[in-house]
């Protein structure tokens, strides 16, 4: 079972097999991520479905996909809830899906960095997602099944308002693109709120690391696109990464300051945080976010030499509370839990 | 450099707007640019603008039904979600605004569906009763179905 999870994480550690190549300025953006919500023409849309049309959405796509696809198809009724709750973990699908009642399904590609999500909100949502700013080549992958499934089921289009979906807020491209970015500097130099106002001026979002609604924990970000219309898909792209890009200059500038002003301290706090990490024999998930933090923070400006961004990545994903039960096979009460992600940690970090 | 309105604290902001006559460039402070109204810090979400726009309804809006999924213009307005590719076109005069205002647009210039075919999921049903057909060994309808099939260019049933 743990390496089934893991699997399912192999885009946040690249070099590990067939996975996209990482992408870029990894110290500072975790994480692209890319989703294109799509409908069949032929088929009622969620509020309108019945029973059989989501069941045969779910064989449709499953006989398009296989021929083309190497991947996995997980059939969400049939998934306890730990592991429906490991997916959203792994990022691999929405939160609002894992509560679908009705036949609901996601086809996970070999290399587990494309999902396609049956019978969400929309028919189908495609996502892609990679370590590094990386939407470019995510987006040509996505793009590239999302056309092939098009050609054989017909997606719902309209002239004037593109792609049609569920939701309103949704339609046109179809497209939310997003980065997920680690920002200790902003958020020690009280710049986090000027940035994030200055992404709402040129009409992108900010939120925590789940989506809408979650909180912002460990000094980590999402920026995405709130409109979804009336823009071509690469110039949204575009926009995105120049903001992520100019958020990333703002971001080594902080950094700079810090490392000039208050160097001690700050080595003090990631040494500290490093040594927790190796040490502890019991610890939260919250805690470890929030740990990690300082530790990502201490090996983005090179003061921690013998660790990699991709281990910690591993680290934040695993001893998530459903992850950590998966990797270790068994179901574990919270305080047991805590025990066993402490030993996963002292683990992965070398300190046994 | 300096704001232009208070000349006290550092200019964060530019601003600059082409008229046909003149074009005004204004370097200010947060605050400044606040007082002019040119910084918008609580802008609604598009889901809160569509939740806001769905409140304004009218006794006309039952009538306003969609010919195939039977979607009416007010059960839209209670739900926020189109019920099939129908819909935008039935409800279109009386959700343009709305769209407008959700995404500042209502024109997709992006991606098209090449083969905006409604071909795909009809093929599908097709084989599907051409298996069953043939499973109860219905000879006659199997071959009828091969006719539609081939009808939609599929040649290999």
């Amino acid at each position: 079972m743990a390496s089934k999870m893991l699997d399912n994480i192999r885009w946040l550690i690249p070099n590990t097999g067939d996975t996209l190549p990482c992408g870029e300025e990894m110290e500072i953006i975790v994480s692209s991520r890319i989703r294109v919500a799509r409908n069949v023409d032929s088929i009622p849309f969620e509020i309108k479905m019945k029973q059989a049309d989501a069941e045969s959405l779910i064989a449709l796509v499953k006989a398009i996909i296989g021929g083309k696809v190497d991947g996995t198809f997980l059939d969400l009724t049939k998934m306890k809830p730990l592991e429906k709750e490991s997916l959203l973990e792994c990022h691999l699908v929405s939160p609002g899906f894992i509560k679908k009642e009705k036949p609901s399904g996601v086809f996970i590609n070999r290399g587990g960095n494309v999902s396609i999500m049956v019978n969400e909100e929309d028919h189908l949502r495609f996502q892609g997602i990679g370590c590094g700013l990386n939407l470019v080549n995510l987006s040509s992958e996505v793009f590239g099944i999302e056309e092939y499934v098009g050609d054989n089921v017909g997606y719902a289009f309209d002239e004037d308002y593109g792609y049609l979906t569920s939701c309103p807020t949704n339609m046109g491209t179809g497209m939310r693109a997003s980065v997920f970015m680690h920002l200790p500097g902003l958020v020690f130099t009280n710049e986090v709120e000027k940035v994030l106002k200055g992404a709402l001026q040129i009409g992108m979002t900010v939120r925590g690391i789940y989506g809408e609604g979650s909180e912002i924990r460990g000094s980590l970000f999402q920026i995405s696109n709130q409109h979804t219309l009336g823009f071509k898909e690469e110039d949204l792209l575009e926009r995105i990464c120049k903001l992520a890009k100019m958020i990333i200059d703002i971001e080594r500038k902080a950094r700079d300051v810090i490392l000039t002003k208050a160097r001690n301290e700050f080595e003090d706090k990631i040494f500290r945080s490093l040594a927790i990490l190796k040490a502890a024999r019991t610890i939260s998930s919250g805690e470890v976010l929030n740990l990690l933090s300082a530790l990502r923070f201490g090996v983005g400006v090179d003061i921690v030499k013998d660790i990699t961004l991709e281990t910690l990545n591993e680290i934040m994903i695993v001893s998530r509370p459903a992850n950590i039960q998966l990797f270790f096979g068994e179901f574990l009460e919270e305080q047991e839990r805590d025990i066993k992600r402490a030993e996963y940690i002292r683990k992965r970090i070398g300190a046994e | 450099m300096l704001c232009d309105d208070c000349k006290n604290k550092p200019a964060a902001i530019f601003f600059k707007e082409v008229l046909p006559d003149k074009t005004i460039e204004l370097h200010l402070c947060e605050d400044c640019a606040s007082k002019r109204g040119l910084l918008v810090t609580k802008k609604l979400t598009p889901l809160e603008i569509l939740q806001k726009l769905l409140k304004q309804t009218s006794a006309q809006d039952e009538k306003v039904i969609c010919p195939r999924c039977y979607m009416s213009l007010a059960e839209f307005k209670r739900v926020g979600r189109f019920g099939c590719s129908e819909c935008v076109t039935t409800f279109d005069e009386n959700i343009r605004h709305l769209i407008k205002q959700i995404h500042q647009n209502d024109r997709h210039i992006g991606r098209k569906s090449t083969k905006g075919t409604k071909k795909g999921f009809e093929v599908y049903k097709l084989r599907e009763e051409l298996k069953k057909a043939l499973e109860r060994e219905a000879y006659e309808d199997a071959a009828k179905i091969r006719d539609k099939l081939r009808d939609y260019g599929v040649e290999d049933a």
